[in-house]
């Protein structure tokens, strides 16, 4: 551009006087910035004053000398991701005497009333097997239930269920060979010859689940402890509380293994004190 | 299940005695005579801390209290996990989430070591088993773990557990305002957060009642199996 040439859309005289207003300014600064910066004034430090102290009013320096954080007295270690699934099973309580149905629809055909209590006076439980929704969005439960004939299944609506606990473990019991397996993770940790039921009163075969653990009873025919499970004679009907199967210790060990009691499962009770500290309330039981 | 009491559900009393820690005894036991289907316990968890409602308070206690919470969360994410109920991307919300408070309740206990209170039982009352109710209660969830954090930690003596428990805190917040955004609610709404008002937070929980007593399986009566 051209000295002589005027600017465009702008008035020399405009010029000149902006160019006054920039030199005003920059004296402006060139005064008051030291000033500002503690150079001089009220504010600033006297001339006696430390380095140190002359550091210390500085911002930047007071940030600095700000106390480390303290250590936490514990740190998150990383995020747990959930362990494996498989050989997982859920229970859950009954909280009131409900019908299981063969559908979950409140129409369904009932298989058996669950009741809240066992006949020991435990919380009753069920194995949690499946969930679906009815046609109103009520969530519904598939157990395995502890009725003749056995090995039936049914469905029942969440409310009448409690929290669900998780078990590991699956106890595996086979006739033929006269022993009992606990698993835990899928992975062999418990093994011991049985007693089983003699051919007049068989133990039941099927899937079923461990329902509670009896202690400290006064009874020496069923050793130092017991499971009841869910599955229940077919023969003996009418036994006392329903003729459910349990798993004891027993006064005769030296009939273990062998077929020799009315369905029950009997250990040697150094065995089933054993399997007592290993298999948790609400472990499936498949007896092959 | 509707009209029991904290009492006759926490028989073990790990519960009550976290309570009495943070709270005093007169409140733990009115806790305790208090209706949970009220909402009461998990209200009064998260309440701001009220000035003379108890003496001297340690740190354990209040990170029992904590610990309570953090139980509370990773078990609600564990068992949302396990049932499937969430489906599509939002799958990964338990699987991170569940990872997460689980690894905060690892922590809590690994130093509270031998005083650490009992894991509590849960019935999360089909709410893990629902995508929509599940979603729901992560919000509440999250929201309360942020809600407690806060009013308890101006009562942590050491600096070093207070370190550590705003450190959790403001993962919580995280998750809060994740969960939040899924929902459509505004993760921050307030420039400064007041905390929420103890009705607030009572009337949140007031359905769940989702801490329970763990069921009696065992038993001391004579066995009538088959024999």
């Amino acid at each position: 551009m051209s000295p002589t040439q005027p600017t465009r859309g702008r008035p020399r005289s405009a010029l000149v006087v902006g160019g006054a207003i920039a030199l005003v300014v920059l004296a402006v600064l060139a005064v008051g910035l030291p000033r500002l910066l503690g150079g001089g004034g009220e504010g600033s430090l006297p001339a006696a004053a430390t380095e140190s102290e002359r550091a210390a009013r500085q911002p930047a320096s007071e940030a600095a000398e700000l106390p480390a954080s303290p250590e936490p007295a514990f740190t998150v270690a990383r995020p747990e991701p959930l362990r494996r699934t498989r050989d997982v099973s859920r229970w859950a309580s009954v909280l009131r005497e409900v019908p299981a149905r063969t559908a979950p629809a409140e129409e369904s055909r009932v298989v058996a009333s669950l009741a809240r209590t066992t006949a020991e006076g435990t919380t009753n439980i069920v194995l949690v097997l499946d969930r679906d929704e009815d046609a109103a969005g009520r969530l519904w439960i598939r157990v395995r239930v502890p009725a003749l004939p056995n090995g039936q299944t049914g469905w029942v609506p969440r409310t009448a269920l409690g929290g669900y606990g998780l078990v590991r473990t699956r106890l595996l019991v086979d006739r033929r060979r006269l022993t009992a397996t606990l698993f835990r993770g899928g992975r062999k940790v418990f093994e011991a010859p049985v007693g089983i039921g003699r051919e007049a009163w068989p133990t039941p075969p099927g899937d079923f689940y461990i329902r509670n653990k009896l202690k400290s009873y006064d009874d020496p025919f069923y050793g130092p402890l017991a499971f009841g499970t869910s599955a229940r004679s077919a023969v003996l009907t009418d036994w006392p509380a329903g003729g459910f199967v349990g798993i004891h210790g027993t006064n005769q060990p030296e009939l273990v293994p062998g077929r020799i009691s009315h369905g029950c499962i009997r250990l040697k009770n150094p065995d089933i004190l054993r399997l007592g500290r290993l298999m948790p309330v609400g472990t499936p039981l498949t007896v092959l | 299940m509707s009209d029991f009491t904290l009492g006759e559900l926490d028989r073990e009393g790990a519960l009550q005695e976290s309570l009495a820690g943070v709270w005093g005894c007169t409140r733990a036991d009115f806790l305790g005579k208090a209706v949970v289907g009220g909402g009461a316990l998990l209200g009064a968890l998260a309440a701001p801390w009220e000035a003379g409602a108890a003496g001297a308070v340690t740190d354990s206690q209040i990170l029992n209290f904590a610990l309570t919470l953090e139980e509370l969360q990773a078990a609600f994410y564990t068992e949302s996990e396990r049932s499937g109920a969430v489906r599509g991307k939002l799958r990964l919300i338990p699987r991170k989430l569940g990872a997460v408070e689980r690894a905060h309740v690892a922590a809590i206990r690994g130093v509270l070591g031998r005083k650490a209170i009992k894991r509590p039982f849960f019935n999360f009352r089909g709410v893990t088993e629902s995508q929509d109710a599940f979603l729901r209660t992560a919000v509440a969830f999250e929201d309360l773990g942020v809600t407690a954090y806060k009013a308890q930690a101006s009562r942590i003596d050491s600096p070093a557990v207070l370190a550590a428990a705003v450190a959790i805190h403001s993962v919580e917040a995280r998750h809060a305002a994740w969960m939040r955004y899924l929902v459509g609610v505004t993760p921050a709404q307030r420039a400064f957060d007041l905390g929420k008002p103890e009705g607030e937070i009572r009337s949140i929980v007031a359905s769940t009642r989702f801490i329970v007593s763990s069921p009696n399986q065992t038993g001391r009566g004579s066995p009538r199996f088959t024999g």
